[in-house]
């Protein structure tokens, strides 16, 4: 009971505590809010994570390097892809090594799929949320067709472990291009439909505009990264301000909004989910032939040189970065990782709750693209 | 940029080591006692975000170490802006048998979970920081999780009395 041991009542008996989650309708995920509400009114919200929390960072320093790939992907349960690159990132820089061109371009085309999946899954517990059980099936349909891509390709459909230190682990299969391609053109032919029923319908603009509205100056203050900070009309993507992987090497454009408001942010999403499609068929024609894997040294015996890296990409919800330490042993000495839904989870959205409404507060949490695995970890 | 700053830190502060590296990465190592006015100097100078807060147990250095991760928004396109790819690492040293050191909030607001986190699982304190209650763990221990002398197979036998076997593996 952490609501007790702070107690701020003003002594009006009007005022209540209410306990938001993990087991609520409204509530994704293993995630819990204690409310201070009065009437239907919030006075204030304290974020209360813990649910999920495996100790990751103290499991992976007892495992070698290679051991700590089916822990990574763990870590974002929705998106495992941006997880396994952010590993395989911090030991290429700790160890030195190259990777191939054109394991560039795969790692790249993987990272969009994942991209596109998560913001599907995030499009249906959005919609679902709100009461559109229909797009919420089509959302989960689709994403369903691009786990089917992930799992010709890795074997794997939500943990793929798929991204080693020097590559992936495995080319393209023969034909997998024009699956892709195949595959997107089918959730592609069907925006119009979500625009219809979703995106352009009235119930959703009444039910998310103006709702957990921010500014730019509070979003940057508070330490905002990914829709959150670009719904407020900011273009702060690592995939442009630090290019990895073959980002740099086609044209493409970060959607910004202006208004800093759930619709915003839902809207950045969708924009985002349709340039990342346009991402993927510019790099597979841009895709050079040529090997994908770089060898490494023998995973058992891998020793890496002493020595710390903080490195960060993009995933589907904001700045995620990993500070790896190594002792020069066969084991990371100290793994910590930056999650993007740490700051939104536990800092915006309790600033956002402050003087919403109850019935915003599920809609609040999932705009702000909150995953609670990720902030546990 | 890297140059200039060098330079400038090393007028403002006294015993800063300030070490670049080619991934576009600087590493500055300071004074605990100053490391409050390098950040506020930091953010003034443009780093605006708190990426990330650490700390690392150096059990053989008999410390902690604390590290702020810090970057830029680039909203400034000036001659003098932060460019984005720029990552600064502030690290300062604190002694094991002392964890104690000063909340960085009212400079970077967002370094409140952390420090929350930190202190939960290193157990340092942070002086000033407005609500140090446990973020995740369900139970408290003498020693902290995250520290390296914390023994799983000790903690398991001192909570749960003992350890279940299974087969032959390390005895």
């Amino acid at each position: 009971m952490n609501g007790t041991s702070e107690n701020k009542t003003s002594g009006s008996s009007r005022e209540l505590e209410l306990y938001f989650g993990p087991q609520h309708l409204g509530m994704v995920g293993n995630f819990s809010i204690t409310l201070k509400v009065e009437g239907d009114r919030i006075l204030e919200a304290r974020a209360n994570p813990g649910f999920l929390h495996r100790g990751f960072e103290k499991l992976m320093e007892y495992r070698t390097w290679i051991q700590n790939f089916p822990m990574v992907c763990r870590i974002n349960v929705i998106e495992s892809g941006s997880m396994e690159m952010i590993y395989s990132m911090a030991v290429e820089s700790l160890a030195q090594i190259e990777v191939p061109e054109r394991a560039h371009y795969v790692r790249s085309i993987y990272l969009e799929l994942c991209r596109v999946s998560s913001h599907l899954f995030g499009l249906w517990a959005y919609s679902n949320m709100l009461g559109f059980d229909t797009v919420a099936q089509w959302a989960m349909y689709h994403r369903d067709l691009i786990l089917d891509l992930l799992e010709e390709l890795t074997g794997g459909r939500v943990y793929n472990i798929f991204i080693w230190p020097g590559g992936v682990r495995r080319d393209f299969p023969k034909g997998f291009e024009d699956r892709i391609v195949e595959t997107l053109h089918t959730i592609g032919s069907c925006v119009p439909d979500y625009n219809t029923a979703f995106f352009d319908n009235r119930i959703f603009y009444e039910r998310s505009k103006g709702i957990g509205k921010i500014t730019q100056q509070e979003a940057k203050e508070l330490g905002a990264t990914g829709q959150t900070l670009r719904a407020t009309g900011l273009k702060f993507d690592i995939r442009k301000v630090a290019p990895y992987a073959a980002y740099d090497k086609v044209e493409w454009d970060v959607p910004v909004r202006e208004d800093g408001d759930a619709y915003s942010r839902i809207l950045v999403i969708r924009d985002e989910m349709i340039e990342s499609v346009h991402m993927i068929f510019k790099l597979l024609e841009a895709m050079p032939q040529g090997p994908v894997y770089n060898r490494i040294p023998n995973p058992f015996k891998w020793k890496i040189p002493p020595g710390d890296t903080y490195v960060r990409c993009e995933s589907s919800r904001g700045e995620l970065g990993l500070y790896l330490v190594s002792d020069g042993g066969e084991r990371p000495y100290r793994v910590h990782f930056r999650t993007p839904s740490y700051t939104n989870g536990l800092i915006l959205l309790e600033k956002l709750l402050q003087g919403a409404s109850i019935a915003d507060v599920g809609n609040i949490m999932i705009s702000l693209y909150v995953v609670a695995p990720e902030i546990d970890r | 940029m890297i140059e200039q700053l060098k330079r400038e830190l090393e007028a403002t502060f006294k015993g800063v080591s300030v070490t670049s590296e080619a991934d576009r990465r600087i590493t500055v190592v300071v004074d605990p006692l100053q490391a409050l006015a390098l950040l506020r100097f930091f953010k003034d100078r443009g780093f605006s975000h708190l990426a990330l807060l650490s700390a690392v147990d150096l059990i053989d250095k008999h410390a902690f170490e604390l590290v702020y991760v810090l970057t830029s928004y680039v909203e400034d396109t000036g001659e003098d802006a932060v460019p984005g790819e720029l990552i600064l690492v502030v690290k300062s040293m604190i002694p094991r048998d002392k964890p104690t050191f000063k909340s960085v909030i009212s400079i970077y607001p967002n370094a409140e979970p952390y420090e929350r986190e930190i202190h939960e699982l290193f157990g340092i304190h942070f002086d000033g920081h407005p609500r140090l209650t446990p973020l995740f763990l369900e139970r408290q221990y003498p020693i902290p999780p995250f520290r390296k002398d914390f023994d799983t197979r000790r903690y398991v036998e001192d909570v749960f009395g003992s350890i279940p076997a299974i087969g032959d593996e390390e005895g």
